[in-house]
């Protein structure tokens, strides 16, 4: 595909209405207000769109749904003027500009989700563990698994991983809530949870559990 | 976490996975192929084993892929309704 008629060279390559987004945003004066504004608009339909499909696992009210979407969309637009000499075409414009919506929505209900729930769940996720172990529905062999799993939780993994494996694979507390309570990246969080996933695998393939809980991808 | 297939969830944890920063680059890339019929699974496995690993980047996936269905044909100069 090619660019516009009249687009600047270096939206040569990009298909017309990816072209024509590009052009406007690097444009000066009206053509360039005029393309932010509209940009804008569709951001925050996009958003608002995005935080009504989330809304449900935080309990978000109208207000406060409004208030992240207007977030999110006032910050993927900085992020998306910043960093729009590097888009290349290879996607279609919106589908990368709305990427930047997508992580700024997960911040911004990262931080929603302390709100409803500053309580002790480091010690009610360590409450789960036992409680899934003598559940009548856990028999047998899947009883000892978990009886195994509560082991290696103990003694296999630091502070660190103990602390996100339980809050994120046991408790479901979002990524970016936890990111936000640690200070540090999505990536960080994921990183220490892969390598304690890691070892836990390890740890039950010791205890010979190997079955269904393969080392898939090794 | 209620049984095998949630624990399996729970430790998934594939080698070839890039983790986050890596799938945030490339994730409109991969949107885009599937909306045009294509499977970005298996021309980026990486991806894929991340987004099954991942419930944060997994979200941000369905979200974009739902969004870019939705409002991707949005233009310059024509404000959404």
């Amino acid at each position: 595909m090619t660019g516009a008629p009249g687009s600047l060279a270096h939206t040569v390559g990009l298909d017309a209405i990816s072209a024509a987004w590009v052009d406007g945003l690097r444009a000066s004066g009206n053509a360039h207000e005029d393309c932010v504004a509209t940009l804008h608009a569709v951001l925050l339909r996009v958003a608002r769109h995005e935080v009504a499909r989330r809304a449900g696992s935080l309990q978000l009210r109208g207000p406060e749904l409004e208030d992240v979407a207007q977030q999110a969309t006032d910050d993927a637009l900085m992020a998306i003027r910043a960093k729009v000499a590097g888009f290349r075409g290879e996607s279609r414009f919106t589908t990368w500009a709305f990427k930047f919506v997508m992580f700024e929505v997960s911040t911004k209900m990262g931080r929603h989700f302390w709100r409803e729930r500053r309580a002790t769940w480091d010690d009610e996720a360590w409450e789960q563990l036992p409680a899934l172990v003598d559940s009548p529905e856990t028999h047998g062999e899947q009883r000892e698994l978990f009886a195994a799993l509560r082991r290696a939780i103990d003694h296999d993994l630091t502070s660190l991983q103990r602390r996100v494996f339980v809050a994120i694979a046991l408790n479901e507390v979002p990524m970016d809530a936890f990111a936000r309570e640690l200070g540090v990246s999505r990536n960080a969080v994921y990183k220490t949870l892969f390598d304690a996933r890691r070892k836990l695998r390890v740890s039950l393939l010791a205890a010979g559990y190997a079955r269904p809980y393969s080392m898939s991808g090794t | 976490m209620k049984g095998d297939g949630d624990l399996e969830a729970a430790l998934a944890a594939m080698l070839s996975d890039p983790g986050c920063d890596a799938v945030f680059e490339v994730l409109h890339e991969y949107v885009d192929e599937q909306l045009c019929g294509g499977d970005p699974a298996l021309s980026n496995p990486g991806v894929a084993a991340h987004l099954l690993s991942c419930p944060a980047c997994r979200e941000d996936y369905l979200g974009l892929l739902e969004a870019a269905e939705k409002f991707g044909d949005a233009r310059p100069g024509t404000a959404p309704e």
